[in-house]
């Protein structure tokens, strides 16, 4: 309905313009023809219509063939005069109005809008719905260009679109510059499509996010939503719609550095299943537990408080609008300088969390603590990605860029949900556990940083798979992930959770039987991927890599191998 | 090593050494040419092609329908000859000598294609 609506309006814009020139043209090319026909040529016969017609053609075009069929009479040659000026003219006519058609914005806008909605409604394969295309919205956009997964973004502003036509993605993403807050918007974008998994609403303004919300909630109460906000009262109204996933950047980062606090591996590890750069695997950061001072006391400030005083710090606070705060040690109602760092004992603090949200006060932070204390653990807040050739001359040990965090933990949600509820476990497992799958990790990957990918035991991901399951074998995770080269080896790949049913299993052993419609979460290299992928989808290695014997392929040697046994067939020297 | 391999591609390979032996010489010569030759070359590609059946790989597919090639190639060669020889008393002439051998050629070209990816399999089967 809104579709053709769209359609609709492009065609009448169209028609408005071109009206007038179409009715000039007609009266134009008929006056022309009916004068051409009637006047007597050179031997008395007069013109054909359909010659008429081809003379007009060609003479109100100002081709100019010259006098066809043969030479004209002095009475149709001054008619001829009359049709060139009257034809040119009208014909100038048109294609002006042509021209300012093309230039008309209103015309752009429908056309555009057209467009779009006609590039949605084409995407056969699944896709995602992304309002706003700032940092995070970029950021999101080339995450899921690098997993091949295609994103529809709508932004107000229209630098961001044409910011976006000029990526280089590896799937094509629609985008158009319009108003996410109108419905009619949202329905062009694919909200209601049934191939459209989630919405995922990362504008800088929580009020549209939330109207955005409300709106396609009430579009497709089923679709999932995923919303960027760092306000409690936002928070709680967006709970109420259902199957709404939060995103808050600050709450995401006091949690990571209260991981990094009790559980240091476990941070660790995260950091390298998210590709953080700075990361590696098995190195964990050590932060220290001595006193903490707190520059600025917004939303990052109040998070990263909360966390510090569950894990027993009390920090100093700096903030002019700080007023008394339950558990820290001092507040300190004044902008953040050398003098009020002092006053707050930088000297001997072990560490400095610079959270206001102006990126300069944040840098100048840094640079007093790096003079006055060089040794403290210094966290920074990064609110611009522009400025991120500074922060990374700052050289903080942890940064807060909320448009990172934002997009990874997206990502997480989008692409592989299990590695949450996988780093969830291991943090009620405790630190032993997780040392242990590290340092399998460790072993399996050396100094790279691991790779995760997810294998779904389909006829579409893992055809040998399940022919080999249906013809009633069992096969466990041990067999399928042994090494060709070397069937006492594994490939570069640990399982580290099986979802069925519902329920995920995690760490799954070697003894594990693999079930149709499995999906599993491995880490790993590049290469032990694709290793694992062409076991899958070739039955002779995969029989190859269960029995440690190479089937017959032909019919002639499987005839062969019934009829005189396994030693006419395979002189297998050694079965490794 | 695997019975199964050592048969499959000497059989193969047998094939391939065969044509070529045939189509080797000039083109319009009846004399460069052995009819004996072409007959096993024939035989051998007709088992190799039997030995192919039955495999489900890609690979395996792919074998199969060169191999089919040789097969309508060689036979067509062959079917020729007999035409050829029936026209005149002293063996086939130069041009349709050419015609026989040209057919022979291209079986040739479908053999070695054949060997290349029984090679490539091999080297890739990762073991």
């Amino acid at each position: 309905m809104a579709v053709t609506s769209e359609l609709d309006r492009v065609s009448m814009v169209v028609l408005r313009y071109m009206r007038g020139p179409i009715f000039a043209l007609i009266i134009v090319y008929a006056i022309g023809i009916i004068g051409m026909a009637l006047i007597p040529g050179q031997d008395g016969e007069n013109m054909s219509l359909f010659h008429a017609f081809y003379f007009f053609t060609y003479t109100a075009t100002t081709t100019g063939f010259g006098e066809i069929p043969t030479a004209y009479s002095d009475e149709q040659r001054l008619w001829a005069i009359l049709c060139i000026y009257m034809g040119v003219v009208a014909w100038l006519y048109a294609i002006g109005s042509i021209f300012r058609l093309v230039q008309n914005p209103h015309f752009l806008l429908a056309l555009n809008e057209h467009r779009f909605a006609r590039a949605v409604r084409r995407i056969r394969r699944p896709f995602f719905v992304i309002c706003g295309f700032g940092d995070t919205g970029s950021l999101l956009a080339r995450g899921l260009s690098d997993n091949w997964l295609r994103g529809v973004i709508i932004d107000i502003n229209p630098e961001r679109i044409k910011a976006l036509r000029l990526r280089d993605y590896n799937v094509t993403m629609p985008g158009m510059c319009a108003d996410p807050t109108v419905p009619k918007h949202l329905i062009d974008a694919g909200i209601r499509m049934p191939n459209c998994k989630a919405l995922v609403i990362l504008t800088v303004d929580e009020e549209i996010n939330q109207r955005i919300a409300v709106l396609t909630r009430l579009l497709n109460p089923k679709l999932r939503i995923l919303c960027r906000s760092s306000s409690q009262q936002a928070i709680e109204h967006l709970h109420s719609l259902g199957n709404v996933t939060i995103i808050n950047p600050f709450e995401i980062f006091a949690q990571l550095l209260s991981m990094a606090i009790t559980a240091p591996r476990l941070h660790n590890l995260n950091s390298c299943l998210v590709r953080s750069p700075d990361a590696r695997l098995g190195e964990p950061i050590q932060m220290p537990t001595g006193d903490w001072i707190i520059c600025g006391f917004g939303r990052m400030g109040q998070w990263v408080y909360r966390h510090f005083v569950q894990n027993g710090i009390k920090p100093v606070i700096i903030d002019p609008r700080a007023e008394d705060v339950e558990g820290a040690a001092r507040v300190i109602a004044s902008p953040a300088n050398t003098e009020t760092l002092k006053e707050a004992g930088v000297d001997h603090a072990a560490g400095v969390v610079a959270a206001t949200d102006s990126d300069h006060d944040n840098l100048g932070v840094l640079m007093a603590v790096k003079a006055m204390k060089p040794d403290a653990f210094t966290i920074v807040r990064q609110n611009s990605h522009d400025h991120q050739i500074a922060f990374d001359a700052a050289n903080a040990n942890l940064v807060l860029q909320s448009s990172l965090t934002t997009a990874r933990r997206v990502l997480k949600h989008l692409i592989s949900p299990q590695v949450q509820v996988f780093i969830e476990y291991l943090r009620a497992q405790g630190e032993d556990i997780c040392g242990n799958t590290v340092a399998r990790l460790k072993a399996t990957v050396g100094d790279q940083s691991p790779h995760l990918w997810q294998v779904r035991i389909t006829p579409e991901e893992a055809g040998a798979a399940i022919e080999y399951l249906r013809a009633q074998q069992t096969l466990t995770l041990g067999e399928m992930r042994r090494d060709p080269h070397d069937l006492d080896g594994f490939i570069d790949g640990i399982p580290l959770s099986i979802a069925r049913d519902g329920e995920q299993i995690m760490l799954p052993s070697d003894d594990q039987p693999v079930h149709e419609g499995d999906e599993i979460l491995f880490s790993g290299t590049e290469y032990g991927e694709i290793m694992l992928k062409a076991s899958l989808n070739n039955i002779y290695t995969l029989e190859y890599l269960v029995s440690g014997v190479d089937r017959p392929r032909g019919y002639f040697f499987q005839w062969l191998e019934k009829r005189f046994g396994r030693a006419a067939n395979t002189a297998q020297a050694d079965p490794a | 090593m695997n019975m199964e391999r050592v048969v499959f591609g000497f059989v193969i390979i047998l094939a391939l050494s065969f044509t070529y032996a045939f189509v080797m010489g000039d083109v319009t010569d009846a004399n460069h040419h052995n009819v004996w030759m072409l007959t096993i070359a024939i035989l051998i590609n007709l088992i190799a092609t039997g030995l192919k059946l039955g495999d489900r790989s890609q690979v395996g597919a792919l074998m199969l329908a060169s191999s089919l090639v040789v097969d309508v190639l060689l036979i067509a060669a062959r079917v020729l000859w007999v035409v050829y020889e029936s026209e005149t008393a002293s063996g086939p002439s130069p041009e349709s000598m050419a015609n026989i051998v040209s057919l022979a050629g291209g079986a040739l070209v479908a053999s070695i294609i054949t060997v290349v990816i029984l090679v490539g399999d091999t080297l890739l089967s990762r073991r």
